[in-house]
């Protein structure tokens, strides 16, 4: 932690709402930033990039502390423009006077020069924004213009990268092109980057660590796929959207096998073992929605300790696929399938199916 | 601009009220047209045209209103343009630069011949600034001075508000961008402000310079009417309409090529900037 290219520790207020942060991030790593909006998220974006002030705390970027609070005595204070801090926001905010090369070069010392002009064909061949050089902006399509601001925050070699909501104005298809684009963009720069998110899978496809905020604060932090997946509390599964939340009881525990057996109404299932949990507590179990196999019969034989019968109440299209709602007896659970599944198995409200899934699927919440 | 996008979206209601619309258009262009074009021809018919064009009084008056016209428009700019600049952004934030702003086109809509008299109220040899400017030296009234100042007073506003416009419309998230960059503040209005502001401060500057052009009820007062030194254009025009018409009708239509000239120039500029942000 302490050799990190990027860390800090700051307090800053906004209009009476105030927001906590600590971080660290090392070259060529991603911290995701996640939160529902208002969480301030982007709040805490704008001070490390020198445009917000905070009240106390202390950032250093690549070595230099560009704010300290120093306790009483004088602050230490680098403004926005020699932070060294590129700063893509969520509307890009690309200058609509010049064209895209023009765009790209802004932030270059000598911009008309031979090194700025290898330096923006240089990022033109690697975003792919060959033969738009002397577009307007107003010109170029939403992958377009977003790629132009990457070229643009990465072209003065910045020494930290902010990404707020990078891929909001984009399509599906798009965000998963750009998104291994960019993976590799900073991978080869080696460039720390912190980006601000309220999407699951942008977080787990581009974060190497993640930081859940809410109201302002870091609720919960570590790697995306626990974080995210696997999610250790009520309130971080329900910010995460933890699709399937059972409200259960400790039936059985059952050390030999390393599971526990917990019951709602007549639905058991078996979970890993918790400590802790005696039999008879309430216990909140979460189950990810693409973690359910649907079949149209119980498994003759399989590893998977949890088999629910149920019936189908609802199929909603939810891109990329359909989420299929099989009322089990009272008991919702929500499922994840792709269209191919879909329409294979031609699953339709009314139709009977199975719920099958391993007892390692099932996590335990605490409130 | 203006009719593409009319021709663009021509609406029910535009179909309805065509014929009307048509009419009134008819009368209005007649009757801005019917004048100027009367005052060419007669123009072109009087005697006196041509020496009156290349005579010593109109060529004193020209050259006269050009050198303070554009004095005076350079010193609006200049001081005009940081004042605008804190009018869009402070503006909502103080609330005596809320007063100021409400103020601040006061001039436009108070007679000129006021603005004269309250500045020689102030400048002149009995007014509260005369007795001591007169003991350093320095006499206003009756100047060339005093004409730029009358320009200055009454064209001013037209150029704050346009540039105050302007800079309202450019999202500081865009000087936010800039300064991340590695953009010092000052550089960031240089090549960022500035120029998106621009197609707002050129109109705000050619109105500006046409109504110090005209500037009339204020120069007569504060600056008197002296061939040379305070006798522009539109002072020119009544002097000589009472002695030689033709010198008149030579100012006349001389103001009337100025003004349409920084029209085209305006009209020019705007679809310049247009056509490179297409």
């Amino acid at each position: 932690m302490n050799d990190a290219a990027v860390k800090g520790q700051f307090s800053v207020r906004v209009g009476g709402f105030s927001v906590e942060l600590a971080f660290a991030v090392d070259a060529g790593r991603v911290l995701v930033l996640f939160g529902p909006s208002g969480a301030g998220k982007t709040t805490a974006l704008r001070t490390i990039a020198g445009l917000a002030r905070p009240e106390s705390g202390r950032i250093d970027i690549a070595g230099r502390t560009v704010f300290a609070d120093n306790d009483g005595e004088p602050p230490c204070w680098e403004p926005p423009h020699r932070r060294g801090v590129g700063y893509v926001t969520q509307q890009n905010h690309l200058f609509p006077h010049l064209t895209v090369a023009e765009n790209i070069a802004y932030g270059l010392p000598d911009r008309r020069g031979d090194s700025a002009h290898r330096r923006v064909s240089h990022l033109i061949d690697r975003l792919q924004l060959a033969g738009l050089e002397d577009r307007r902006v107003s010109q170029l399509s939403g992958g377009q213009q977003q790629r132009t601001a990457l070229a643009r925050a990465l072209a003065p070699s910045p020494d930290l990268l902010l990404l707020d909501e990078p891929f909001s104005s984009l399509d599906m298809e798009l965000r998963r092109s750009l998104g291994a684009e960019l993976r590799a963009a900073i991978r080869e720069l080696n460039v720390p980057v912190i980006m601000v998110t309220h999407s699951r899978e942008e977080a787990l496809a581009l974060g190497d660590a993640v930081q859940i905020i809410d109201a302002g604060r870091v609720v919960a932090e570590g790697p995306p796929l626990h974080v995210l997946e696997q999610p250790g509390q009520g309130r971080v599964a329900r910010l995460v959207g933890v699709e399937n939340l059972l409200r259960m009881q400790v039936a059985a525990r059952l050390p030999q096998d390393g599971t526990m057996v917990c019951q709602a109404g007549e639905r058991a299932l078996e979970t890993p073992l918790a400590d802790g949990c005696a039999v008879g507590d309430a216990v909140t179990v979460g189950i990810r929605a693409s973690d359910i196999i649907l079949a149209a019969g119980p498994l003759p034989q399989s590893s998977a300790r949890n088999t629910w019968a149920g019936v189908v109440s609802a199929v909603e299209l939810r891109p990329p696929g359909y989420e299929v709602a099989l009322d089990c007896a009272g008991t919702v659970l929500r499922c994840h399938i792709t269209g191919a599944s879909l329409d294979a198995m031609g699953i339709a409200p009314g139709q009977p199916l199975w719920a099958i899934f391993k007892a390692s699927s099932c996590f335990l919440l605490t409130e | 601009m203006f009719l593409s996008s009319v021709n663009g979206n021509r609406g029910a209601v535009l179909g309805a009220l065509a014929p009307a619309g048509m009419a009134a258009t008819v009368l209005y262009v007649l009757f801005i047209g019917l004048p100027i074009l009367a005052l060419l021809v007669r123009a072109g018919q009087e005697e006196g045209f041509l020496a009156g064009l290349t005579g010593p009084l109109v060529l004193q008056a020209l050259r006269l209103t050009v050198v303070t016209s554009v004095i005076s428009l350079v010193i609006v700019v200049v001081v005009g343009t940081p004042f605008a600049l804190l009018l869009a952004r402070q503006g909502p934030t103080s609330r005596l630069l809320r007063v100021i702003d409400t103020f601040v086109e006061l001039p436009i809509v108070l007679p000129p011949v006021v603005a004269g008299v309250a500045m020689l109220m102030a400048f002149g040899r009995n007014g509260m600034l005369g007795p001591a400017l007169a003991s350093v030296g320095v006499t206003i009234p009756f100047t060339t001075v005093a004409v730029i100042f009358a320009q200055i007073f009454v064209a001013a506003p037209f150029y704050i508000r346009a540039a105050r416009i302007g800079f309202a419309g450019v999202d500081p998230a865009y000087e936010e961008v800039s300064q991340t960059l590695g953009v010092s503040p000052w550089q960031t209005f240089w090549r960022l402000t500035l120029p998106m502001a621009r197609p707002s401060l050129l109109t705000g500057a050619t109105l500006a310079w046409a109504r110090a052009v005209s500037e009339f009820g204020a120069t007569i007062m504060f600056a008197g009417n002296l061939t040379g030194r305070t006798q522009t254009m539109p002072l020119a025009i009544m002097t000589t309409m009472e002695s030689s018409l033709g010198a008149a009708l030579a100012l006349a239509a001389l103001m009337l090529v100025m003004s349409a000239l920084s029209l085209a120039l305006l009209s020019f500029l705007l679809r310049c900037r247009a056509e490179a942000s297409r």
